[in-house]
């Protein structure tokens, strides 16, 4: 049996009260009759003699039964079946992103957030309903449209603030359909503004009421990590870092590196105001193992003082070149520090020995089954070519990409191209305007990098970006960075760990040491785990596999804790933040409060008068 | 007329009443009442066989012409009948408006007179005993004749009423201590807690014609007041914690019934003519109504 409002057992204490009443010894009038021989006939034949008597007329009788009939009625929840107008639907967005942890609200801006959201229920009306949307790295529904408040009270008592990112436009995009033609539709936010970009976003004429909380920003974080290979001396390890300073004041900062727990340096900073600033470390690293940038330090927002990377030796590259002779491309491939290249003239097996291979204008016997650069060859099924085209010009170029860090095509000029259209797991990386030139993208489970043109009918090796992008691309190819990009993810992200075989259990140990056991399908080919609201290490056992997951906030939005007044959407539209709003406060309470007094005081009235 | 008892009028129409007596009277005295007893009087009763010693007054001897032998006419004799009045004048019967107690002495003044008035002998016995009106009390015990109700009604008058009551003891007392049975008149409100039915049979067993009369207090039939009640009784002392509303005032009365219905029900069962009164009705409708009904007198 479940109750819908068990609070209102709280009314049990009203029981002893009556209890009391009764325990009260009565104060009688003494009189003095002739004889108490009638009265002791009549209380014995009305009383004791018979257990039931007639129903007599006594308006305390109709009273209670009115009372009690009424208490039955609300208890047996009355609606009314017709077409009556529908209430208004409101949609709670409660941000639990990590900003929302910051403690300059008492006790956090995330509990004040929900008692705001606590008290908006309280607020609706019967016919009122109300969606709850948990904003995190993911939008969860904590509660479709309902009237029900204990239903709505309990879903924002199930929301947790977590340490990941905000992402509120899935959250807005799950409101829109929901409040989408009605007028009498509200979206209420309830959120510190850190929310990062909301420019995608249509705003389309919602009506958005924005709850905004948190006072100040004091607060310093890591928002960026990353860890290389030393360019300098390959033996050792570099670790960049960013710290943000969300102040508007100048403040010190103390970054302690640690190298699986242990502290490796130290370093003392002074931020400037809402200034980040990077860190470099180098280590040497004996063994595969996790850093851990942390800021010592107290501020508003501790999730983000702290974040880890896992590193694992640096192991040398094994690239296959399948050429018929490019100088410049083995000169390029032989520059990679850790790079061990083997040329050879045509591929005959699938070269599992290697990271990757590269394809130079020849069309394999065999098509390798790791990482792939192939130049103006592909598979048919990956690419379609449509024709060539002479001399197409380079229009854009995406240097966003870490394959195009540092690489520019100004002075590149290509003799002759193919025409291909976009496959859909790729993205162009260098257009022109008949075709992409460059394609990158992962296919079959493995990264394919595809050039459209032969390197050798253009300019671009001799120009500097050439090297480069060879080095990019051999880092990017490379198993093992993609394996370290994949064992650093975002808070509210999931883990994903490929199979090789098939395994029947994974266990997945939690940052604060709880383990998580999942069963994993027979035919599956990777282990997923979302539990990852939580930053740390996570450390992920599949088969004889183990592997860690380092799991991090890494967001500078979250890490500026600037309360923010209005929050843009689109292009043109913003929300303003609302302090006070007027609530419908329902009052039913304190007339039920009153009611029980005037019940108590009609039976205090009761035995006065007849005392 | 003299009194405040009763008014002239009523004394009047009461002048004109006899009580009768269903038995035969058993007093030694003669009176005006027929009685069992053979004597000296012009009704004729019976004849018997002479024996020796008989008064040759009564011999018939017209019969004793005709048949030859000697006969006795016998004559019945008549002889006065005594009544007696048991007075209730414990503490209870004081209440009331008007008390339970001038009500009772006035139906007794009301059948002492229509007594005194037929040459009947009267006693009016009030219990329990008392020593404060002893003098009252003395000149009640038996009051004989016409000239003698002026006395009476003072006596009557000069009574006061006080004390735990027992009824039971009153009447067997009553019961032994006359001589000869005749009119019982017992005026209470029969609210004992040790009951009635000792003394009653008492009377009933001694031969007495009892005629009981069961006085209350309107405040008694239908009482007033309400609330949480203890109530004390005047006599025991007990104490009674009632809760009493409006709303029970039915079943009260209920109770109330019952109790009379059963001490009527135990009257007729042992030949007691019953009435019963409320202090506030009209006394004219008990005198004149009620016990002419029930043939107490005509």
């Amino acid at each position: 049996m479940n109750f819908l409002a068990p609070a209102a057992f709280a009314f049990a204490a009203a029981i002893p009260v009556v209890i009391l009443f009764y325990l009260l010894k009565r104060k009688r009038v003494v009189k003095l009759v002739s004889s108490t021989l009638l009265w002791q006939r009549f209380l014995a034949e009305t009383q004791a003699s018979a257990p039931f008597q007639r129903l007599r007329h006594n308006w305390l009788l109709v009273l209670q039964i009115l009372l009690l009939l009424l208490a039955m009625l609300a208890l047996a929840r009355p609606y009314f079946a017709g077409r009556a107008t529908g209430g208004r639907l409101l949609v709670v967005i409660l941000d639990a992103s990590a900003s929302m942890q910051s403690r300059d609200d008492e006790p956090s801006r995330f509990e004040k957030a929900r008692r705001a959201a606590l008290a908006l229920v309280d607020s609706l009306h019967d016919n009122d309903q109300m969606v709850v949307l948990q904003a995190a790295a993911q939008t969860e529904v904590k509660q479709s449209p309902t009237s029900s408040k204990t239903a709505l009270r309990r879903a924002l008592q199930s929301c947790a603030v977590t340490d990941s990112p905000t992402r509120l436009t899935e959250a807005f995009k799950l409101a829109q359909p929901l409040v989408r033609d009605r007028t009498d539709a509200e979206i209420h936010l309830f959120s510190d503004g850190a929310v990062g970009s909301l420019g995608e976003f249509e705003h389309e004429g919602l009506n958005v009421v924005f709850h905004q909380f948190g006072r100040r920003a004091d607060n310093r974080g890591v928002v960026s990590l990353d860890v290389r290979a030393n360019p300098e001396d390959p033996g050792q390890r570099a670790v960049f870092g960013g710290i943000a300073n969300a102040a508007s004041n100048s403040a010190p900062a103390q970054v302690e590196l640690l190298f699986d727990g242990q502290l490796v340096e130290t370093r003392a900073l002074t931020l400037a105001p809402r200034e980040t600033q990077p860190v470099i470390f180098t280590a040497a690293q004996d063994r595969d193992g996790v850093f851990t940038l942390r800021l010592a330090g107290d501020d508003d927002l501790p999730a983000d003082n702290e974040a880890s990377i896992v590193s694992r030796m640096p192991q040398p590259v094994k690239v296959l070149l399948v050429t018929r002779g490019n100088r410049f491309l083995e000169k390029a491939l032989a520059a990679v520090p850790a790079a061990e290249v083997t040329v050879v003239a045509d591929s005959v097996d699938e070269a599992r020995e290697f990271d990757l291979v590269v394809l130079d204008d020849v069309l394999p016997a065999v098509w390798p089954a790791g990482n792939l650069l192939a130049i103006r060859s592909a598979r048919t099924n990956w690419v379609e070519i449509t024709g060539r085209v002479e001399a197409p010009a380079i229009v854009d170029w995406r240097n966003t990409h870490p394959l195009l860090r540092f690489v520019t095509f100004d002075n590149v000029a290509v003799a002759e191209a193919l025409t291909v259209k976009t496959p859909s797991w790729a993205v162009p990386l260098v257009e022109s305007p008949a075709t992409p030139l460059i394609l990158a993208g992962e296919v079959d489970r493995r990264r394919v990098l595809w050039l459209g043109f032969d390197t050798l009918q253009s300019t671009w090796p001799l120009r500097v970006s050439f090297p480069i992008f060879i080095a990019n691309a051999v880092e990017w190819l490379n198993p093992a960075t993609a394996g370290a990009a994949q064992f650093l993810v975002r808070a509210g992200d999931p883990l994903r760990l490929p199979l090789a075989a098939p395994v029947g259990e994974a266990r997945v140990r939690l940052p604060d040491g709880a383990e998580r056991r999942l069963t994993v399908d027979a035919n599956a080919r990777e282990v997923v785990f979302g539990e990852t609201a939580r930053r740390g290490v996570y450390r992920l056992a599949a088969g004889t596999n183990e592997v860690t997951f380092a799991v991090n906030l890494l967001d500078a939005a979250e890490t500026d804790t600037t309360p923010q007044p209005e929050i843009r959407f689109g292009r043109y539209a913003r929300a303003q933040a609302t302090t006070l709003r007027p609530a419908d406060l329902e009052l039913w309470r304190w007339i039920a409060a009153a009611g029980l007094a005037v019940l108590l005081f009609e039976w205090w009235f009761y035995h006065k008068r007849t005392a | 007329m003299p009194g405040n008892l009763l008014s002239p009028e009523l004394l009047r129409r009461l002048e004109q009443l006899q009580l009768l007596a269903q038995r035969r009277a058993k007093s030694a005295l003669r009176g005006e009442r027929r009685s069992r007893a053979r004597g000296l009087s012009v009704e004729f009763a019976d004849h018997r066989t002479y024996v020796a010693g008989d008064d040759l007054r009564y011999l018939d001897w017209n019969l004793y012409g005709r048949l030859d032998r000697l006969f006795l006419k016998l004559y019945e004799e008549e002889r006065e009948l005594p009544v007696r009045i048991f007075l209730d004048a414990s503490e209870s019967m004081t209440f009331g408006e008007p008390a339970k107690f001038d009500f009772a002495r006035q139906v007794a003044a009301a059948v002492g007179y229509v007594a005194l008035c037929g040459f009947d002998r009267v006693s009016v016995i009030p219990f329990p005993e008392r020593d404060a009106d002893a003098l009252a009390r003395r000149g009640l015990r038996a009051v004989r004749g016409r000239k003698s109700v002026l006395a009476f009604f003072k006596n009557l008058e000069a009574l006061t009423a006080g004390g735990p009551t027992d009824l039971n003891a009153a009447l067997r007392r009553g019961a032994v201590e006359a001589r000869q049975a005749g009119v019982a008149v017992v005026l209470s409100d029969f609210l004992d807690p040790a009951g009635y039915e000792a003394g009653l049979g008492a009377l009933v067993g001694r031969g007495f014609q009892v005629n009981a009369v069961q006085i209350l207090a309107p405040d008694e039939l239908a009482p007033g007041t309400y609330g949480d009640l203890k109530l004390v009784d005047s006599e025991t002392g007990a104490q009674q914690d009632v809760t009493f509303g409006r709303y029970r005032l039915a079943a009260y009365q209920q109770t109330v019934r019952n109790y009379v219905q059963r001490l009527r029900e135990f009257c007729t069962a042992r030949g007691v003519r019953f009435f019963q009164a409320s202090s506030g009705d009209s006394l004219e409708e008990l005198l004149l109504k009620q016990l002419r009904a029930a043939a107490l007198w005509s």
